[in-house]
């Protein structure tokens, strides 16, 4: 087993924090992509050693590269692989640590060499604790620490691995437009989402009222969109529906379920209004305000209008 | 169809929906020093697992096949059997583990007990995501994992799932792993009648033994902690007081 690590990425999100994760351990660094050249560009110049690159067909999905890539992996037989929560780049993941047989653990936010031993931090039971985890196998990560800009240095040489496709396998058959308007949820520098703590669907004017004072697009959690429909579902926010990165995240009535808290992982400054103290929103916000929505939203609109 | 090498042209899909196998982390108690009391966390069904089965039935009805229900550890098999599944498989001593590639690896040991399997759907957990794919690389099938749906044409599987603002529906040859994440909480719960039904439904209970496995966690535990959050600046009491004190905060922030 070498001691090295190889940092598998399909697309430009989260790859300073790997590439940084991975450097950490002292022993060199590999980058693995599957994706365009101008992404295994990107990647060469955010710091590994070595960059080993696989290039993507347009009409093939990466996932249909991970025993592609699987192979090139047991060759080298890294220490530590590390993917993204990114579905492709797990996909390629699970085939090199099952390949490799390594320890495969979700969620880590630190990692670091301790003698022979490989010593993980990993967050648990939904972000309510961190693990201290201990292994002397080859580990396969999937990351989840803080994201840092990528350094931008001389690149590092990058190789061509030749893809071997098995035939048609996995293929794009056609994309379509998801219809509806999230875009202006994805792009906005400001977002106010709203959960269950809104009790009815004519309460929203007040909330629309609050985004108006903040110039701010209007979001919402998986049971506002989805049980009761007050919202358009493009405008949900979390796992399964939009990942954004506003700068000012308003979470009104959101309890902070992880599975939205994963849609909002690179805001910049969230503010929580709960009036559960104990809400785990409240582990993550930034600024938060216990009490009753009804009575502090029509309070933060005169507050923005007067101050 | 049946590419899997076992069985001939005619076979119809067999498809496997893999559900309740992981514990509930919502049950589990973390105390002030940040210890985690798991006592009262059993084997729940997840909140992808509805999705799962949906896209499971969708495939199974697309294509007439048969659809088996598997579930590992001590959850309460009749989940799936109340919502329509007509079989299932426990493997009921299978432990709880750290490590989501041993989990991975008795999933894929019942997967080849069960036999003959074209399409695993499992729901892609956020608290577990590395069980789902690492199941598709011991097998060495292809996965797509993130997805929102799923059925069954001519013979092979037909994905659709959401990237950036636009959906893309794959088409993906059989054997094939699909994690299916959730886009909405369950719909409706099954009621007694479903309930009782399930109790007569076949359900084929297995061990580790059964399945000439053993599995450890190779990785041990230190301890954790309670993670050392951001210092949150909470204001309460008066209402008009406390938006007043959060746009200050806010605006010497740079947030405003």
């Amino acid at each position: 087993m070498s001691m090295d690590t190889w940092v598998l990425v399909t697309d430009a999100r989260h790859v300073g924090a790997m590439l940084a994760a991975a450097r950490g351990l002292g022993t060199p660094v590999t980058a693995a992509v599957v994706g365009s050249r101008a992404l295994a560009e990107l990647v060469a110049a955010a710091g590994p050693d070595t960059v080993v690159w696989v290039e993507q067909d347009a009409q093939i999905p990466v996932e249909a590269y991970a025993a592609r890539l699987a192979a090139a992996v047991v060759l080298a037989a890294p220490r530590v692989l590390i993917s993204s929560t990114a579905p492709a780049a797990r996909v390629l993941l699970g085939a090199a640590a099952a390949r490799r047989g390594s320890v495969v653990l979700p969620a880590v936010v630190d990692l670091a060499a301790d003698g022979d031993h490989l010593v993980v931090q990993r967050s648990a039971v939904g972000g309510a604790v961190i693990e201290t985890l201990e292994t002397s196998s080859p580990v396969a990560i999937v990351f989840t620490g803080e994201d840092v800009e990528a350094p931008v240095g001389s690149p590092a040489a990058i190789e061509t691995i030749p893809a071997d496709l098995p035939a048609s396998d996995l293929c794009l058959i056609r994309t379509e437009p998801a219809g509806g308007d999230s875009s202006g949820v994805r792009a906005a520098a400001r977002v106010v989402s709203v959960g269950r703590g809104v009790k009815s669907k004519a309460d929203l004017p007040l909330i629309e009222e609050l985004a108006a004072a903040l110039g701010a697009e209007i979001g919402c959690s998986m049971p506002v969109a989805d049980d009761l429909g007050w919202i358009s579902k493009d405008r949900y926010v979390g796992r399964s529906g939009q990942h954004i990165a506003p700068r000012l995240y308003v979470a009104l009535g959101i309890s902070g379920a992880p599975q939205h808290m994963e849609g909002i992982r690179d805001a910049k400054v969230v503010v929580a209004v709960n009036s559960d103290k104990d809400a785990p929103i409240f582990r993550t916000a930034d600024f938060g305000i216990v009490g009753d929505l009804y009575e502090v939203v029509p309070a933060l609109v005169a507050a923005l209008g007067t101050t | 169809m049946g590419t899997n090498g076992k069985r001939g042209l005619d076979d119809q899909m067999k498809t496997v929906i893999a559900y309740k196998w992981a514990r509930d982390g919502e049950r589990a108690a973390v105390r002030e020093d940040g210890s985690v009391d798991w006592r009262n966390a059993k084997m729940t069904a997840g909140e992808d697992d509805p999705a799962a089965l949906s896209a499971a039935k969708a495939i199974a009805a697309a294509t007439g096949g048969a659809l088996v229900g598997l579930t590992i550890g001590d959850g309460d098999a009749s989940w799936a059997l109340a919502r329509g599944v007509e079989q299932s498989v426990s493997v009921t001593d299978a432990p709880t583990l750290t490590d989501n590639a041993q989990t991975a690896a008795v999933l894929a040991a019942a997967v080849r007990a069960i036999g003959n399997v074209d399409v695993i759907v499992i729901g892609d957990s956020e608290q577990h995501p590395g069980v789902p794919v690492t199941l598709a690389g011991l097998l060495g099938w292809p996965a797509v994992v993130g997805i929102d749906s799923a059925t069954a044409r001519d013979g092979r599987l037909e994905i659709v799932r959401k990237v950036g603002d636009d959906h893309q529906v794959l088409s993906l040859a059989t054997p094939a792993v699909l994690g299916v994440a959730a886009l909405s909480a369950e719909e409706s719960a099954p009621g007694m009648k479903e309930l009782l039904a399930a109790r007569k439904r076949p359900l084929t209970k297995m061990t580790l033994a059964d399945l000439g496995i053993t599995v450890a966690d190779a990785v041990s535990n230190r301890g954790s902690h309670l993670p050392a959050t951001k210092p949150v600046r909470v204001f309460d009491g008066d209402p008009t007081l406390a938006a007043e004190q959060l746009v200050g905060a806010l605006r010497a922030d740079g947030a405003l």
